[in-house]
């Protein structure tokens, strides 16, 4: 080895320093937060005096991420370690939407093993938590190694989540399924990488942008492959078409605080990445994308209409959703997100997203746990005579996923269109309003079964295994769907 | 030895390509695994490859050699998790065939 290439000992540590200066620290706080968690959270699995702390050790650790996240938020520094990580206003609002989701599943899954007769585990914790780790790397990325550890520290807990239930067939078989397409995705998504740093000697996403901006020297055949790989990779991610079969599959197998999991983090980690790298798709592209986006929602809408299985149902509005968040990404092609709205939109409307789906998971996740083992429509008419809170609140969830005024994913809603006007795509943007109208007819129906339908026979009132946890995440959800219905510019203004 | 990096590039192309193939056709679950193993060994032949064509004497690309580390470092967790899964299918349905899992229908 050359003499340039040698360090001494005094020259790595000073290096080590200028690297973690105070700013990269306060990016890296709420990972390093959440990865103490998890070793932790092992930790407390050595002995049954130590258990007992898991709880709270959980929430401390999801509210030290939140509180880091809150500070990266109201205090940005910008591009850190090597151009690797953002520590910016819109990484931090997605992380701190991941800690939500994050929370929420861990709220739900309280009790809800309890009638396998399986002790909850600290596995369960710790891969949570890891998880919500690795969405948080995934949203801070600028460098597709980091997004790469990003999206393994997600996947893999998950896949292992959702064959929890590993005496159920169904359990079991979800987690295959979700775990051989994963890995399928991710190997498309490294050999996009591959061809990327083949074409370019690079794969920061600050040298790709410079490399990719309109004027100087186009990047070439291989590049665009390599780009075309990573793009579908992250559509498969996303569930739009034609990526979408696997998820009514996987959703309705796994446990349902999992699903809740990745109904909402997943999917709000690969659009913040998305956002970020779109200025490696050509503008032309755009059409594509929005007509992809266009089916993913006839699908997503059409397959909700016709489920008997409220599970099923919520998987395929998922997939609707995806499809509306797309149209938005697809009128921001062409242009810095983040300056031409679409950031904030599609935060926005994660935020609504998030809570509305999240607080329908819990209150599914509490009536499952609670004796209504089976989740099919039918066995949630006459909820309000039952469980009138919890009925009262899935009627504002529905409401608010339909886009109904007042609720969250109205304004959500609203802003994705605004994007696409602007961008002089209103035909797209009509589309998209009238295949929301479609939607409203199943969320409708959800609610005329929880009021207006008769208690079937042989169906008792469920009785709550943890009702604390259920009335947090309810309150939560609630107050969040509220306050983003009635007072949208809070949040916008806080989003810069 | 001086391979160009074109029939480099090629080679790792129809790695990837008889993984994807291996993946979509084959329906013995520990067959799909190894065909996905092919697939991210391809990518890091292409990320050598690419470190080496990037590369000057005095500025060495590591970028894609510390790429392909991280990558054999995740194949191989992907692998104790994917035999779990395996195996716990094993468990409850005696074959590793994926054609005999179908409790859920799209």
């Amino acid at each position: 080895m050359s003499a340039a290439h040698q360090l001494a000992p005094e020259a790595i540590a000073s290096q080590f320093r200028t690297l973690f200066d105070a700013s990269a620290w306060s990016a890296v706080a709420p990972l390093a937060a959440l990865s103490a968690g998890v070793v932790l959270c092992l930790i407390t699995d050595l002995s049954r005096a130590l258990a007992a702390l898991r709880g709270p050790l959980v929430f401390a650790a999801l509210a030290a991420c939140a509180w880091f996240q809150v500070q990266l938020l109201l205090h940005p520094v910008g591009v850190v370690l090597r151009d690797s990580l953002h520590g910016d206003a819109t990484s931090a609002a997605f992380g701190l939407l991941f800690v939500a989701g994050g929370l929420l599943a861990w709220l739900a899954s309280h009790g809800y093993y309890k009638r396998d007769g399986q002790a909850p585990l600290a596995e369960h914790d710790a891969l949570l938590l890891s998880a919500v780790a690795g969405m948080t790397l995934m949203s801070a990325a600028n460098d597709l190694l980091v997004f790469f550890i990003g999206l393994e520290l997600l996947s893999l807990p998950l896949y292992a989540l959702s064959a929890l239930r590993r005496s159920r067939a169904a359990s079991v078989e979800a987690g295959l399924k979700y775990f051989l397409l994963g890995a399928f995705t991710s190997a498309l998504f490294l050999f996009g990488c591959a061809l990327i740093y083949c074409a370019t000697g690079s794969i920061g996403l600050d040298t790709l942008r410079v490399l990719a901006a309109p004027g100087s020297l186009p990047m070439g055949e291989l590049a665009l492959l390599g780009s075309a790989l990573i793009a579908a990779s992250l559509l498969f991610k996303l569930n739009v078409f034609p990526f979408h079969v696997w998820v009514p599959d996987v959703y309705q197998g796994s446990p349902t605080p999992v699903t809740a999991l990745m109904a909402t983090g997943t999917k709000a980690a690969a659009f913040a990445f998305l956002l970020r790298a779109s200025f490696l798709l050509p503008a032309s592209a755009s059409t594509t994308l929005a007509l992809l986006a266009l089916i993913t929602l006839a699908i997503g809408n059409l397959g909700a209409l016709v489920q008997e299985d409220f599970k099923r149902m919520l998987a395929y509005s998922g997939i609707a959703h995806a499809g509306t968040l797309l149209l938005a990404v697809a009128g921001a092609l062409g242009g810095d997100p983040v300056a031409n709205g679409a950031t904030r939109a599609i935060v926005f409307y994660l935020a609504a997203y998030v809570f509305s789906a999240g607080g329908a998971f819990a209150v599914l996740a509490a009536l499952e746990a609670g004796g209504e083992r089976f989740t099919k429509l039918e066995n949630l008419r006459g909820l309000w005579q039952r469980k009138p809170i919890a009925a009262l609140a899935l009627a504002l969830f529905m409401l608010s996923l339909g886009g109904i005024p007042g609720a969250g994913g109205f304004w959500g809603k609203w802003f994705v269109f605004e994007v696409l006007v602007r961008a002089d795509m209103t035909g797209w943007a009509i589309a998209g309003v009238l295949m929301s109208v479609l939607a409203l007819a199943y969320y409708l129906r959800v609610i005329i079964a929880l009021f207006m339908q008769p208690t079937p026979a042989g169906i008792v009132a469920p009785r709550f295994e943890r009702p604390a946890s259920l009335g947090a995440s309810l309150v939560l959800c609630v107050g969040a769907v509220l306050l983003t219905g009635l007072l949208p510019g809070m949040l916008l203004g806080l989003l810069g | 030895m001086n391979v160009p990096h074109a029939h480099l590039l090629a080679l790792a192309a129809v790695l990837f390509g008889l993984g994807c193939l291996g993946f979509l056709l084959r329906r013995n679950a520990i067959i799909v695994l190894a065909s996905i193993e092919l697939m991210l060994n391809a990518a890091n032949l292409a990320f050598l490859t690419g470190s080496r064509m990037h590369s000057s004497a005095a500025q060495p690309s590591l970028e894609g050699p510390i790429f392909a580390l991280f990558v054999i470092l995740i194949a191989a967790a992907e692998a104790a998790v994917g035999l779990a899964l395996v195996i716990a299918l094993y468990r409850l349905k005696r074959t590793a065939e994926l054609d005999s899992s179908s409790e859920l229908r799209g």
